[in-house]
């Protein structure tokens, strides 16, 4: 074998089987080197104490409320289309998409009185795309509102086993 | 190897179906990578509350990505990612002044080590509070990204490859800041051997 010292790429060899990455068969061929190469040997001795040494460092545990207080985090971070919906949310809950087309069309109406009295043709082609646009993200806002009220499920469970 | 690769397809797939609006996937994914991730900010920040408050912000990220979401790389690639660039950001903002100068604070929080099942003495707790701290200093030293590399090749056992997608650069540049990261920690920590 040749010997990994001589090349830094080489040496990868000596810091996986410092970090025990290497497969049986490697491991068994570097050791054999390792028996005649003093250079590898005192890498390889080196490199498996630090090895072992950063084993000691271990990371406290996870608190127990972190679940709830990410729940918590996300249901708090809603989008403009959320905090717009949330007035509507029962109601689109119960009766879906009826619910979300009427949305639609108060909005449509709300950006219809917005426009200028002068309209030019292609004004019409952007009504055209918002009134295409809004079901897509009411129905998103649905999927969005579904996960939330999972999430809040999710939330008082993690609180329940916390308080426990 | 096969293994590694289903559970790679796991991960994705599990993402896809939070992007579907699946709560319970996104769930299982935190309850997967949850430690992981703490647990590599933990030691890249080296303060317990700054590391839970960025694992918050990972996983909301990933929330929040989901509608984007597209499995072009590993998912823990891309946790891992997100991870290490809010690492480096907090570093660099020096939120973490406490860093070098305050690492035996965080002591308390360490698990109690046993030795044979036995309680360990004064003496020998002393002994290790020691250790960890030098231990802890030699990390804190290493630059930001020599670090972030050895955290992932050592802790979360990453291969070479995965890093370098962690990291933005290449399988070679990887090697080569662990190559560096171990040789300082060797000549700095020798004297545990």
């Amino acid at each position: 074998m040749k010997c990994p010292m001589e090349t830094r790429e080489s040496a990868e060899l000596l810091l996986a089987y410092g970090t025990r990455k290497l497969d049986a068969e490697t491991t068994a061929l570097l050791e054999r080197h390792i028996g005649i190469c003093p250079a590898c040997r005192d890498f390889a001795g080196s490199q498996q104490a630090l090895s072992e040494a950063l084993d000691a460092w271990e990371a406290p545990p996870v608190s127990a409320d972190f679940d709830r207080r990410l729940y918590q985090r996300i249901e708090k971070d809603v989008s403009w289309w959320d905090l717009l919906i949330r007035p509507f949310r029962p109601m689109l809950v119960r009766q879906g998409l009826p619910m979300a087309a009427a949305a639609c069309v108060m909005l449509m109406a709300g950006a219809f009185l917005q426009r200028p009295a002068t309209v030019e043709p292609v004004a019409q082609t952007e009504s055209a795309q918002l009134e295409s646009v809004q079901p897509e993200q009411v129905e998103h806002a649905l999927d969005a509102m579904q996960m939330l009220s999972d999430f809040s499920h999710q939330v008082r469970a993690a609180a329940n086993e916390s308080e426990m | 190897m096969e293994g590694a690769a289903e559970a790679l397809d796991y991960d994705a797939e599990l993402m896809l179906r939070v992007k579907d609006g699946d709560g319970a996937s996104f769930g299982v994914l935190l309850d997967k990578h949850r430690s992981s991730v703490v647990h590599f900010l933990y030691r890249m920040i080296q303060n317990h509350a700054v590391a839970e408050e960025l694992a918050q912000e990972v996983f909301l990220r990933v929330y929040r990505s989901r509608s984007t979401y597209e499995p072009t790389a590993k998912f823990t690639t891309w946790l891992f990612r997100i991870a290490t660039h809010l690492a480096l950001n907090s570093l660099r903002d020096g939120k973490n002044e406490r860093l070098l100068d305050h690492l035996d604070d965080d002591t308390k929080d360490l698990p109690v080590r046993q030795v044979f099942d036995r309680r360990p003495s004064v003496e020998q707790s002393m002994v290790y509070e020691v250790k960890l701290t030098e231990i802890r200093q030699a990390i804190a030293a290493l630059p930001e990204k020599q670090r972030a590399a050895v955290l992932m090749h050592k802790y979360e056992e990453m291969e070479y490859t995965q890093i370098a997608g962690v990291l933005s650069c290449s399988e070679s540049a990887v090697k080569s800041l662990l190559f560096r990261a171990y040789e300082t920690l060797r000549a700095r920590l020798a004297h545990m051997a």
